[in-house]
């Protein structure tokens, strides 16, 4: 079977590399796993604002395009999410996923609801605001020929919107929407135990900080340590680890020196 | 442990749960709900929040223990956890990386695309006091424009495109290959629970591709499937729908 021949060739002695970007969203998830797990790999930078993620180069690994995607050996592995679970079986390291069937559940069904439900939101806001406008001055030719290289559709869409404000209203308010919900939703969560799904720092944890890290920040409003004690408890647990302080290391963009807030000790007392 | 499995009829997420359990032998109490009028917001814990804003919309609900879980793969890849039937998800890292990757286009990309097209050709109905009942905002705003008639002719199209897109994987992956994942596994169950309805659907999709229509034969007569798909009340499960997930509104 292909499996087994692929055993033979690759095992947790073969080299990793992975493409990524910032230590953010997707690109974060999978490299603060590797951390976590403590695996030496192989840091491939790409700058999603050069569209480096849409060169031939790379697209020969990842043919969507789409950042990140992890080499194991002569494996290819691409979704951030679906990498991590890798991650975490393969390798030795501490247990990244916890022992309860029905904890893994909630794992589980928590990641997907930041990738697939607050993430996009929480994206959109992103790339209005920041995205856009760190390439949006550039040769208008240039451009429009780098949209135009796109992959996936949905992704030139995205990119379309972002460099030319086309975001409406309407999406923009449904997606603060569902940030503001979220944020209700994961104060929730963390008010009923210490990490997000279960009672062990596990991949959701991970997942959540990518997506969440810069909250207090950027959220100001409806995330600080008056409204959401518990959120940022969680962040700045996660934030303190060393894993995750190698894993900021590798960001190279202002992204990463907006989490002073989370450098603070917990202001109201308490945790 | 005491399990109750509240389920609509064997199609969608509903099926990939029914025949999961089947297969891996788990015992539960089976409480049939019509999904396709809402009745899953009139259960005691429709609000709590992971089953009011599940991803996936209108599914299955599987009570354990006081916990109810939604979102039919996970279900899945519980019962695989507890149950003592045959695996459904390989035992290699890399082979489990395999189908969850699988898993997750198939509910990403195409379950919002059968979701919509079985809706617009079987629309679900639910009265406005139910319709009043339903926790996601999201989820109530899709079923508000399938009551109100409401089909964007870009998102049947693209959806039809997702279809294609989904059958021409499958007759690549099943090149050499009878099962998606070389044995019967979960990623076999959720692509024929969401692809099943299609076939009527979207029939251009599905010609000339004798290894996808033989293995969508090979799945529906496989055990736990065909288990599954005999608890049918109308005798056409395949053609019973219900709220699915959004169309990918970010990319
Ligand atoms: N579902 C994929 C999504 C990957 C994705 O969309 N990544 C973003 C960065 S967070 C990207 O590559 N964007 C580049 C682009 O749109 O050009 C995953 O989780 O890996």
């Amino acid at each position: 079977m292909l499996c087994n021949t692929y055993k033979m060739t690759v095992g947790p002695m073969h080299s990793v590399t992975l493409y990524h970007w910032e230590p953010n969203a997707n690109s974060g998830k999978p490299m603060l796993a590797l951390m976590e797990k403590g695996v030496a790999f192989e840091s491939h930078y790409l700058d999603l604002l050069k569209f480096d993620q849409h060169q031939p180069d790379y697209l020969a690994i990842n043919p969507q395009g789409t950042i990140p995607a992890m080499l194991h050996g002569e494996r290819v592995l691409t979704e951030s999410t679906a990498i991590m679970e890798y991650v975490n079986e393969e390798f030795p390291g501490p247990r990244l996923m916890p022992e309860d069937p029905r904890d893994r559940w909630r794992v589980r069904w928590w990641m997907k609801l930041m990738d697939q439900w607050l993430g996009p939101s929480f994206s959109m806001i992103g790339w209005k605001v920041f995205v856009g406008p760190a390439v949006s001055s550039r040769d208008p030719g240039e451009l429009q020929a780098a949209i135009e290289r796109i992959p996936l559709p949905e992704r030139r869409v995205a990119w379309r919107k972002a460099i030319y404000g086309q975001f409406t209203e309407e999406e923009l308010k449904e997606s603060q929407r569902r940030v503001a919900l979220g944020i209700r939703m994961l104060e929730q969560e963390l008010a009923n135990r210490p990490w997000l799904a279960s009672n062990q720092y596990s991949l959701a944890d991970i997942n959540g900080f990518n997506l969440a890290y810069a909250l207090p920040l950027s959220q100001p409003a409806l995330s600080n340590d008056e409204l959401t004690p518990n959120i940022l408890r969680w962040l700045r647990a996660i934030y303190a680890r060393p894993a995750t302080k190698a894993c900021w290391a590798l960001g190279r963009t202002n992204l990463v020196k907006r989490v002073t807030v989370l450098e603070q000790p917990h202001s109201g007392g308490g945790g | 442990m005491r399990m109750t499995l509240y389920h609509g009829e064997p199609n969608g997420p509903s099926l990939t749960v029914l025949a999961t359990l089947f297969a891996k032998e788990v015992q539960a109490e089976l409480v049939r709900i019509d999904l396709e009028s809402g009745q899953r917001h009139t259960l005691p814990c429709a609000q709590e929040p992971l089953v009011a804003m599940s991803v996936e919309g209108e599914g299955a609900v599987l009570v354990v223990a006081g916990e109810a879980m939604t979102d039919s793969v996970f279900i899945a890849c519980y019962l695989d956890d507890v149950g003592p039937g045959a695996a459904l998800r390989p035992a290699d890292p890399y082979g489990r990386w395999e189908t969850m990757h699988w898993c997750r286009q198939m509910t990403e990309r195409t379950a919002p695309a059968a979701a919509y097209l079985g809706c617009w050709a079987h629309p679900p109905k639910a009265d406005a006091a139910l319709l009043e009942r339903i926790g996601s905002v999201d989820l109530r705003a899709r079923w508000q424009q399938i009551a109100a008639g409401k089909f964007s002719a870009d998102h049947l199209t693209d959806s039809r495109t997702k279809i294609h897109q989904a059958t021409e994987k499958i007759e690549a992956r099943l090149d050499g290959r009878q099962w998606l994942m070389g044995r019967f596994s979960i990623a076999d169950i959720e692509t024929y629970a969401w692809l099943a309805g299609m076939v009527r659907l979207v029939p251009a999709a599905f010609a000339a591709k004798p290894r996808t229509t033989a293995w969508l034969e090979r799945v529906r007569t496989s055990p736990a499937v065909a288990q599954a798909l005999a608890l049918s009340r109308t005798g056409e499960p395949a053609a019973s729908w219900s709220v699915g997930p959004e169309i990918n509104r970010w990319g």
